[in-house]
């Protein structure tokens, strides 16, 4: 079993898991809670997946709580809507926060600050305040961010997708499992002796607790990186403590990052838009009991058990042997497929065959999302945290446009939105045919002929003072580390020399 | 022979069985006349107020016409404006499919007699406008005929009721708490954070 090679540190430090030069682990291995890897995997997955539970706790509750607070069809809409809107800036402000300050604290942060908002959905008593609490409890899905920074931070390229993948997908699941867990909740509580209209108010407090508790396991047993936390590493100087303009300045320049922040918002906003309104659209096109309604809603999202996950393998094993050219051909077929089957969707007419459709199209729409976070975390080293918080933020903003173009009001009938929808999603993801990276290529052109490599990429991010001082330490064990994206096809790169860098966009 | 019977036997029994489900509204008679101690506008509290609901055939029809009732329902039902944007209240003429009347007020066998009820209104009656509706059935369930307080167009004779808010003083010290003690345990996060950093030093 290999050893941290890190020759240079003063201290040799053992891992339980066959970690790289920069202490991420290059195994992923599901059923250990090893510090520090496998145990921030467990503890992000599950605070993630609390955040969902909490975010999309009240649809199935609303035919009970639409009759207590007289809420109509708009104000419904306008509540879905919110729920989403919120972590479009919380997104991109939480990709700051961990650059910043590290995940740990920033997902611990967040999850706290939003149980509130689940706590106050029990007080809630008009349709204002309805749409108030799931906008600022939408507000934890931003912590999709500091799940996917942790595993980039933590895992190596080698198993990158696949960490990111499982988490993302095992977060996600939270969506569909509450469409069965609240259900039950209020049932428990009304048997216990409750009315109705006190029973769901009560049931807003297991998500609420579920939160505050996964943000204490967070802040006890997580820590930010292999060698240590951010305050720590700050303190003792191994880690440079960032600057925010910067950090804005090479995420906001990178096109790569706008690229997929597009295309994010036609698999995982197209999968929020489904979380909303698909147990409406089985009820009224198939006239199925809301009961049954519920339990079809749940299975797509419950679907992401594996579809994720199996995204960001396969993101993973398209790499080990096509590089990075593979990661981007996969993403785009998958995704387009996802979008052809979303067409399909809206055009059947029988329940079985519609379900079959809904299901077949959850796996690609997921998958497309764990193969996009194959890709994300190479798009920028210094700016990580920004680069997921855009994408993810991307999402939700798909999320509220596909809610607003095709899903409000009635414009188009649902399966004629479901259609359009997925017309849409084939026609965005085109863009992915645009990303390129010098050092490994794009889908249609190779590695750049100037003989560019993974120093040059990410190097570029650093002024020559701030390599001077050594800044840029943590950017050069990852350029190493990523060589594996050149796939095992290509011809071999040009090794990096020691003249200063070109920059490259 | 014996195969071209069974086949019409099933199809006149599944015509039956349709049948049972094809009963429109807009088929039924107006058979029942209803008398309501609620006045118009007046607006009743959920879980205290009660409702008084008399019915008896009107005397328009002829006699025989209750012969065939078995059951009587009396429901609250929305008026219009309790239904708009709220495809879940939605009147169908297929009363199979007709979401206009979800809150029984009672349900008995059909005697000339015992025809009527005082209701207390449940705790689990939502904010809105109603009116009153009784449908009697016959023996196979089917509706036959109906009688409500207010006419075709459903707008005279309408009265709210005030649904309870579900709140308690308790929840609302609970929600309060809970909340006060996640933000105060991140405060402490950070606290203890700066506390670790220095010492490690």
């Amino acid at each position: 079993m290999e050893v941290s090679n890190g020759a240079e540190e003063t201290y040799q430090k053992k891992f339980a898991l066959p970690v790289d030069s920069e202490h991420k682990s290059t195994e992923f291995r599901l059923f250990s809670v090893a510090a520090p890897h496998m145990r921030a995997f467990h503890l992000s997955w599950i605070s993630f997946f609390a955040c969902f539970v909490s975010s999309f706790a009240a649809p199935p509750l609303l035919p009970v709580i639409r009759d207590n607070l007289g809420l109509t069809a708009t104000d419904i809409g306008n509540a879905g809507i919110a729920a989403v809107s919120g972590a479009v800036f919380a997104r991109i402000a939480m990709g700051t926060a961990c650059d910043l300050f590290g995940p740990r604290l920033a997902s611990a942060a967040l999850t706290l600050l939003t149980a509130p908002a689940v706590y106050c959905t029990a007080i809630a008593n008009s349709p204002t305040s309805f749409l108030l609490v799931r906008f600022f409890t939408g507000f934890s899905l931003a912590t999709f961010v500091s799940t996917q920074f942790w595993m980039s931070s933590l895992f190596s390229s080698k198993v990158v997708g696949t960490a990111n993948g499982v988490a993302g997908g095992w977060g996600n699941l939270g969506g569909g499992a509450t469409q069965l867990i609240m259900p039950l909740v209020f049932n428990l509580i009304e048997r216990i002796g409750a009315t109705q209209f006190t029973a769901w108010r009560i049931a807003f407090f297991v998500p609420g607790l579920f939160q505050t508790l996964s943000a204490y396991g967070i802040f006890f047993l997580g820590q930010d990186l292999p060698d240590g936390n951010y305050s720590q590493l700050h303190k003792s100087g191994d880690k440079h403590k960032d600057s925010f303009k910067k950090v804005l300045y090479h995420a906001v320049t990178n096109y790569r990052g706008w690229i997929l922040a597009l295309t994010y918002g036609y698999c995982f906003g197209v999968e929020l838009t489904i979380d909303n309104i698909i147990a409406q659209y089985f009820y009224d096109r198939f006239n199925v009991r809301l009961h049954t309604a519920g339990i079809i809603a749940a299975s797509f999202g419950i679907a992401n058990l594996f579809s994720r996950p199996g995204g960001g393998i396969l993101s993973d094993i398209v790499a080990n042997r096509y590089g990075m050219r593979g990661r981007l051909w996969t993403l785009w077929i998958v995704q387009t497929l996802g979008g052809v089957f979303c067409i399909l969707l809206g055009k059947v007419g029988s329940l079985g065959v519609s379900v079959a459709v809904m299901l077949i199209f959850s796996v690609f729409v997921q998958a497309a999302c764990g193969l996009t976070f194959g890709v994300a975390p190479f798009v920028s080293r210094r700016s990580l945290g920004f680069i997921s918080g855009m994408t993810g933020g991307g999402g939700n903003v798909g999320a509220v446009l596909t809610q607003v173009i095709f899903f409000r009001g009635s414009h188009y009938t649902t399966e004629t939105g479901i259609t359009l929808m997925g017309v849409m999603i084939v026609c965005c993801t085109l863009v992915i045919m645009l990303i390129h990276f010098p050092q490994w290529g794009g889908m249609f052109c190779g590695p750049s002929s100037k003989g560019a490599t993974e120093e040059d990429y990410y190097l570029s991010e650093w002024t020559a003072a701030e390599q001077d001082q050594g800044f840029h330490t943590a950017s050069l064990k990852f350029s190493e580390n990523s060589r594996n994206e050149r796939g095992k096809r290509v011809q071999p790169a040009p090794t990096p020399t020691l003249a200063t860098p070109n920059a490259y966009v | 022979m014996e195969i071209n019977r069974a086949i019409v036997a099933t199809i006149l029994l599944s015509c039956l069985a349709a049948s049972c489900y094809a009963i429109t509204f807009s088929s039924l008679k107006r058979t029942l006349d209803l008398d309501a101690s609620v006045k118009a506008g007046q607006v009743l509290k959920a879980g205290e107020a009660k409702i008084t609901v008399s019915w008896k055939v009107n005397t328009t029809y002829p006699a025989g016409t209750e012969s065939s009732y078995k059951t009587v329902k009396v429901q609250l039902c929305y008026a219009p404006i309790s239904q708009k944007d709220r495809g879940w209240r939605k009147t169908v003429d297929l009363l199979k499919k007709d979401k206009t009347c979800q809150h029984t007020i009672v349900e008995r066998p059909y005697s000339a007699s015992d025809n009527s009820v005082t209701y207390t209104v449940k705790r689990d009656v939502p904010t809105a406008t109603y009116f009153i509706r009784a449908y009697v059935y016959n023996a196979a369930g089917e509706q036959v005929g109906y009688g409500q307080t207010t006419n075709a167009e459903k707008s005279a004779n309408l009265f709210s009721i005030e649904g309870v808010t579900g709140r308690h003083v308790s929840l609302d010290i609970a929600a309060v708490c809970f909340s006060a003690f996640s933000v105060v345990s991140l405060f402490g996060f950070f606290f203890m954070e700066k506390r670790k950093a220095k010492a490690s030093n």
